[in-house]
C-alpha cells in the first residue's frame, strides 16, 4: 500500500499557493465580473484544502456561502454600478 | 478474503475510473488548446460527462466491491450513484444556459461559423 | 511453471482447460490483497487529476472573455467533485462524500448567475 499522506500534504501546499495568487488577481483586475470569478476560484481552492484536512462541516458551510451566496450579491451590485472599474 | 464477484466489481470500476481520468486529461489539454468559446464547449462537456460522471459510477462499483470499508460501503455506493445522476442533469443544463446567454449577448465572437440562422431570426424579430 | 505442468497432466479437454483457468484466476485473486490493490490504484490516480486541475487553472487565468472563465470554473468544479468522491474511499471516512454533491449544486448556481447577468444586459431587465 502506497503512503498517500505526503501526496496529500503536497497537494494542500500547491492549492494554498493557488488560492493566494487568485486572491491577488481578484484585487488587481479592473473587470469586476472577472474579479468575482477569481474570488470563487479562491473559495473552491479553500474548499479542497478543508476537504483534505478532513473538515466536511466547514466545507458544507464555506462552499454554500462563498460559491453560492457571495457571488450572487456581488453580481447584483455589479449590475447596479457598472462592470468596469473607473480609475480616477 | 475477497470473492470473485467482489474482484469483478472492483476491476470494472477501475476500468471506468481509468476511462474517466483519460477523458479528464484530454478535456483539460483541449480546453487549453482550442481557439474560441464555442469549441471550448465541447471540451467542457468531455470534462464534465466523461471526466466526472463516468468515474463517479466507477467509484460506486469499487465501493460496492471493497469489503474493507465495512457496512458503510453500501452507503458510499448509493451516494455515489446519486451524485452521478445529479451531475449528469446539471452539467448539460449549466453549459447550455451559459452558451445561450453568450450567444444572445454577443459576449464571444461566433467564430467557426458557416451559417448562423439563430442570429438571422433574431434580426427579423422572430425569436 | 506449476500451471503448465498441471495443464500438461490433464487430458486436453475444453472443460478441463476452462476449469483450470478459472481455478488459477481465483488463486491469483486470493493471493493479491484487495485493499492494498484498490488503495494503491487510487493513490496513483491522484496525480493525473491534479495535473488536469492545473491546466484548467491556466485557462481560467488566460481566458479572454468572461464566458471562457466561467466554463473553465464549471469543468474544474465537476472534476473536483469526482476527485472528492474518489478520495472518500482512500481516507475511509464515508461521511465526507456529502461535500461533493454540495459543490456540484453551488457550481451550477454560479453558472446560472453569470448567464442571468449576460442575458439581462441585453434584455435590459
Amino acid at each position: 500500500m502506497m503512503d498517500y499522506v505526503d501526496l496529500v500534504f503536497l497537494m494542500m501546499g500547491i492549492t494554498a499557493v493557488i488560492s493566494v495568487s487568485f486572491t491577488f488577481l481578484a484585487v488587481k483586475t479592473k473587470d469586476l465580473m472577472h474579479a468575482v470569478i477569481f474570488s470563487s476560484v479562491q473559495s473552491i481552492a479553500y474548499a479542497l484544502v478543508y476537504f483534505l484536512l478532513m473538515a466536511p462541516d466547514i466545507v458544507l458551510v464555506y462552499v454554500a456561502v462563498s460559491v453560492g451566496i457571495y457571488p450572487l450579491i456581488l453580481i447584483l451590485v455589479v449590475k447596479r454600478v457598472g462592470r468596469f472599474e473607473v480609475t480616477a | 478474503m475477497a470473492s470473485l464477484l467482489e474482484w469483478t466489481l472492483v476491476l470494472v470500476g477501475q476500468a471506468l475510473i481509468t476511462v474517466g481520468v483519460f477523458c479528464d486529461l484530454v478535456a483539460s489539454i483541449s480546453m487549453l488548446r482550442f481557439p474560441n468559446f464555442y469549441t471550448r464547449l465541447h471540451a467542457a462537456t468531455v470534462g464534465s460527462i466523461g471526466g466526472a460522471f463516468v468515474p463517479i459510477v466507477g467509484v460506486a462499483l469499487v465501493a460496492a466491491g471493497s469489503e474493507f470499508l465495512g457496512v458503510y460501503r453500501w452507503f458510499l455506493s448509493g451516494a455515489s450513484l446519486v451524485i452521478a445522476f445529479v451531475e449528469l442533469l446539471l452539467a448539460g443544463a449549466g453549459s447550455h444556459a451559459l452558451a445561450r446567454a453568450t450567444h444572445r449577448s454577443r459576449a464571444a465572437p461566433v467564430q467557426p461559423v458557416i451559417v448562423d440562422q439563430l442570429e438571422e431570426d433574431r434580426g427579423k424579430g422572430e425569436v | 511453471m506449476k500451471f503448465l505442468d498441471e495443464l500438461a497432466g490433464t487430458s486436453l479437454h475444453a472443460s478441463n482447460l476452462i476449469k483450470a483457468i478459472v481455478l488459477r484466476i481465483m488463486g491469483w485473486s486470493l493471493m493479491i490483497d484487495l485493499e492494498s490493490w484498490v488503495l494503491t490504484y487510487l493513490t496513483l490516480l491522484m496525480i493525473p487529476y491534479f495535473i488536469a486541475f492545473l491546466l484548467y487553472l491556466v485557462r481560467i487565468l488566460k481566458g479572454p472573455t468572461l464566458s471562457d472563465r466561467v466554463l473553465a470554473v464549471d469543468a474544474l468544479g465537476y472534476d473536483l467533485a469526482a476527485f472528492m468522491t474518489m478520495l472518500t474511499i482512500l481516507v475511509r471516512s464515508p461521511i465526507i462524500i456529502v461535500c461533493s454533491v454540495v459543490l456540484i449544486l453551488w457550481i451550477f448556481s454560479l453558472d446560472i448567475y453569470v448567464a442571468k447577468y449576460l442575458e439581462a444586459k441585453e434584455l435590459g431587465g
